[in-house]
């Protein structure tokens, strides 16, 4: 083993020190010879005889230092060298055709890289804990369809008796990963996103505290539960990195916690954002009926070493099943899902669809650029056929021809990926600026990390193959006798040539209408959905979060008190014409519940009517600008002690009522809290979208805030001038009705939507950047193809005019040659194009993707453009001299 | 068939440039290859391609060393003599054949006697 690495290394160096060695062998031959003419002269030969004997029995000198070589060093790696000089050569010798291919891989590859970084940051960051693939996330089934229904968080009663069923898992844990609390440090209130969970819950997902400690065992117990674990983040950002703080006391929602921890700058899970963590603690009121409509909680659980997923997936629903059984009333319908940590993050965020139409567009541009430069690689082997045939005439073999070819391309593909690193390194800068529409995506670093790398690596190794095997196979078949006989214009082999660019570049047309279409078709319904109208007045409207602590505002009676107290105050404000609270803004997508109509039979589980529900203070229309379509709105009269009432909007009465009267009919919601009421119908409003960046419009119901107040809403003023000009008196107005509650997310109404917007505006751009490049390389494919067999073609051409052909119809014959290609590759390309609505369809709910026009306008764009990149050519053909031409050759 | 020349098997040459550095000691190149062919009597013809790349090849396993001197006719040339490595593999290798060689030729000769019959 010693010895045969010790040979190794030898022929590894002896490569290197080629001259040294070389020159050393040199010297011995040389004394070899005069040696043996030595002896020969001994024998008493003639000095000329001498030396011919000598020279006759020891052989070629050439042969000896080429067997010497051979053996002393790696004949495979000598030849890769010498090929990727022969490249380097080749290279600089034909600096403008360098250029061209280098660029244009390295857009390609570089469009890849960045995209893949997104990938990479979303989808292949796994989370930093033990062993990920062992922690089970469970959650509920909604049987009221909206976005990713069954990623529903868990009511307390089916994770006690999941927990205490269930044998599949080690250990159990609850986190409600969605609450907000109130920090008070410096006198400064400030509404973080927080998190409770079990005290488990950090040994079940697997991480430990970085600072300090996680939960004890006891400390989800109420009294002891005054303990809190911060963010890596927030340490920093509020204690200044201070490692004392553990063991310090801290004010969250007016009350004191004990710092005991904080967690490590790794710990993230995608799309959850909490800053704190505090104990979660469950008591017998969780487990009563009454707490079954509360699904607030994810169930994070440890798998037993042999369970497998599907078995803890089988279990987990016959779970469900049963839960659906002992209790119809609250659980029909509902279903739970089992999914391992990494993937149920990665499936919650809901960017996967996304990712895979940008990463298609992405590979679609590569797959033309390396057509591009295998037609301008196959355009050179014409050139170089000479030289290649010289070559297999001198004894080079077929393979070593592929070899030297791919190596060129190699080359050429790792010139285009160290150019492409850095315009990725830019692409990735950019989009990491631009991914920062909400909280959860601004978390996720996007960087040119390792996976970044190795991926922009494999994509270059790959296109180096892609755009160099055609013609490297191809010109491996050269034939030396037709081509070293032959005269330079023979034109046998071109045709060939350019039949396979011909293939290559309507392959392009095809894929560059393809991309076209379905960025167009993006483009389009998306437009659609921006320039919608939302059914409110979105200008002129100013917002801002309240999250009420339970500390304070113990009950409902004090919520509804405080909201009455602010409201007021707020009217007060000079330049506000209405104020109102919601919980949840216009078009920001409120809940799905499920909902009964008096008088109806009851439904299956699986048909249950479902509807929006918004709950909203009296002046919430007006606030929005919401058109009152029928009977009233709701008043101050409307509260806790008046018979229940509720507005519904035109979808409810279109759709669930069949558009009967609705005023006066009774529906009862299920939603959380006491016992549901059978509520009247005492107005109709318009529709609202769901969404401002979808335009679809569900039934909703609005329901009255002093009937059933919730701790947690938006604050809307509707402003005469600037709304952001009142965010100082909305502050000021909050802090005199209560100086320790915290603002968040003091923006206007349209700073709203346009974040909410922000992902798809990017979308939509960026797959705009890469349908550009796209119809670029087929422009530029095929405007090198007709140039260069216009250029292969002048001679025929100048017979042509000899013969009297016009200039005109040797234009016409051009444009014709490109025009038959280009319609060839737009048919392909609409026939594949033809199913992209429906698939977008089942991809993007919400958004409507049937646009005809784009079926026209794509191909007709697609047409013009090769039209334009074949006329320039076309034009020069058209003005050949025949005396010119004709003399050339 | 006596006038033809014997074509070497993978391995022999080398074990043959230790066995002659061994009874020779310090040896050129030429010397070498010389001495090959008389002892074989001539049915072994070394061009200097052969003997070089065996040369190397035994020096860089580091079982023979080379440096330069003066011949005796006062000439430059680099002196091979083997190594304490090259002796041990000699040996073995040594051992090999012969258990090699006379293992042919029993197996050769029982052929012949087949052929008799």
């Amino acid at each position: 083993m010693i010895d045969w690495l010790q040979q190794f290394f030898h022929r590894v160096t002896s490569v290197f020190r080629r001259e040294q060695m070389d020159h050393e062998l040199d010297a011995e031959l040389s004394a070899h010879l005069d040696l043996a003419i030595e002896e020969n002269l001994q024998r008493g030969l003639t000095p000329e005889e001498a030396r011919r004997q000598a020279l006759i029995h020891l052989g070629g000198k050439q042969q000896a230092i080429e067997q010497h070589r051979d053996a002393r060093g790696l004949p495979g790696l000598e030849i890769f060298f010498q090929d990727l000089r022969y490249a380097v050569r080749a290279l600089f010798k034909n600096p403008g055709f360098t250029i061209a291919v280098v660029v244009t891989l390295a857009l390609g590859i570089a469009v890849n890289g960045t995209m893949f970084s997104m990938v990479s940051a979303f989808l292949l960051r796994r989370p930093v804990v033990h062993e990920p693939d062992r922690v089970a996330v469970i959650s509920s089934i909604n049987p009221a369809r909206g976005f990713l229904p069954d990623t529903n968080p868990v009511s307390a009663p089916n994770y006690f008796a999941w927990r205490e069923a269930n044998d599949l898992f080690s250990d159990f844990s609850a986190a409600d990963e969605n609450r907000s609390v109130n920090l008070t440090a410096q006198g400064k209130p400030e509404a973080l996103p927080s998190a409770a969970v079990s005290s488990n819950y950090f040994n079940v997902v697997g991480v430990a505290a970085y600072l300090g400690r996680t939960f004890s065992e006891r400390e989800d117990q109420p009294g002891r539960d005054h303990v809190v674990i911060l963010s890596h983040e927030l340490w920093e950002r509020r204690f200044g990195s201070d490692p004392s703080v553990i063991g310090s006391t801290i004010r969250l929602n007016r009350e004191n916690y004990v710092v005991i921890g904080v967690m490590p700058a790794s710990f993230r899970l995608l799309g959850f954002i909490p800053q704190l963590w505090t104990p979660l603690t469950l008591t017998t009121a969780d487990r009563a009926i009454s707490a079954r409509k509360d699904r607030a909680l994810y169930v994070f659980a440890r798998l037993k070493p042999d369970v497998s997923v599907e078995q803890a997936r089988l279990e987990i629903s016959n779970l469900a099943h049963r839960s659906e059984q002992d209790f119809p009333e609250t659980e029909k319908g509902w279903g739970a899902a089992v999914r391992t940590l990494p993937d149920f993050l990665v499936y919650n965020f809901g960017i996967r669809n996304g990712l895979a139409v940008m990463m298609t567009a992405v590979g679609f541009v590569l797959i033309m650029a390396c057509a591009n430069v295998a037609g301008l690689l196959l355009a050179r082997a014409t050139g170089r056929q000479k030289e290649l045939g010289i070559r297999i005439a001198l004894g080079a073999g077929r393979l070593r021809i592929i070899r030297q070819l791919l190596t060129e391309g190699l080359l050429n593909a790792l010139l285009g990926a160290a150019v492409a690193l850095v315009l990725a390194w830019w692409g990735i800068n950019f989009i990491g600026t631009k991914m920062t529409f909400n909280e959860a995506i601004s978390a996720v670093p996007i960087t040119l990390d390792r996976n970044v790398l190795l991926f922009t690596l494999a994509v270059s190794l790959f296109s180096a193959v892609l755009c160099s095997l055609a013609p490297a196979l191809r010109a491996s078949r050269t034939d030396i006798n037709t081509i070293l006989k032959a005269e330079s214009r023979a034109a046998s082999a071109g045709r060939s040539h350019s039949r396979l660019r011909t293939i290559l570049v309507t392959g392009e047309i095809a894929l560059a209408l393809f991309l076209l279409v379905g960025t167009g078709l993006l483009i389009r319904g998306l437009y659609v959905i921006e320039h919608q109208n939302l059914g409110f007045q979105p200008d002129h409207l100013l917002t801002a979060a309240v999250t009420l602590d339970s500390a304070r505002y113990k009950d409902a009676a004090q919520q509804a008190s405080f909201v009455r107290d602010i409201t007021s105050r707020l009217q007060h404000i000079p330049g506000a014409s209405a104020v109102a609270v919601a919980s949840d803004l216009p078009a920001t997508g409120p809940n799905t519940v499920t909902v009964q109509i008096k008088g109806e039979p009851d439904l299956p589980a699986n048909q249950a009517l479902s509807t929006r529900d918004v709950i909203v203070s009296p002046d919430y229309f007006s606030a929005a600008e919401i058109p009152v379509l029928r009977g009233r709105t709701f008043t101050d009269m409307d509260n806790a002690t008046a018979s229940p009432v509720v507005v519904v909007n035109q979808q409810f009465v279109h759709r669930l009522l069949h558009d009967q009267e609705p005023l006066g009919k009774q529906i009862r919601l299920s939603v959380s809290g006491p016992a549901p009421k059978w509520c009247e119908i005492v107005g109709v409003v318009a529709n609202v979208k769901n969404y401002s960046e979808a335009p679809d419009e569900d039934p909703a119901v609005f329901e009255p805030f002093l009937q059933r107040p919730i701790p947690s809403f938006s604050v809307m003023v509707r402003a005469r001038t600037d709304p952001n000009s009142l965010s100082s008196d909305l502050r000021s107005a909050i802090e005199q009705a209560d100086s320790d509650l915290p603002l968040d997310r003091v923006m206007s109404m349209t700073s709203v939507i346009d974040l909410q917007k922000g992902g798809d505006v990017l979308f939509v751009r960026m797959l705009g950047i890469f349908a550009f490049l796209a119809l670029l390389f087929a422009a530029i494919g095929i405007y090198g193809l007709i140039a260069y067999s216009v250029g292969q073609r002048t001679h025929e051409i100048g017979i042509r005019v000899a013969l009297g052909a016009g200039s005109s119809q040797v234009l016409r014959m051009v444009l014709l040659e490109g025009l038959k290609m280009t319609a060839i590759g737009a048919a392909l390309g609409l026939a594949l194009a033809l199913p992209l609505p429906k698939v977008f369809a089942a991809m993007f709910t919400g958004i409507v993707f049937v646009e005809p026009a784009v079926y026209f306008i794509v191909p007709l764009a697609i047409i013009a453009v090769s039209m334009l990149a074949t006329y320039i050519p076309a034009r020069r053909a058209a003005s050949v001299d025949p005396t010119i031409a004709l003399r050339n050759s | 068939m006596t006038t033809s020349k014997l074509d070497l098997l993978q391995g022999t040459l080398d074990l043959m440039v230790l066995q002659t550095l061994t009874t020779m000691g310090s040896l050129h190149g030429y010397g070498i290859a010389r001495r090959i062919e008389q002892v074989s009597g001539d049915k072994v013809v070394l061009n200097q391609g052969t003997i070089y790349a065996s040369l190397v090849r035994l020096q860089q396993r580091g079982w023979i060393s080379g440096e330069w001197g003066v011949s005796s006719n006062n000439r430059k040339a680099k002196f091979y003599s083997i190594t304490k490595k090259g002796r041990k593999q000699l040996s073995e290798d040594a051992v090999n054949w012969q258990r090699l060689a006379s293992v042919m030729s029993r197996v050769l000769g029982m052929q012949e006697e087949g052929g008799d019959q």
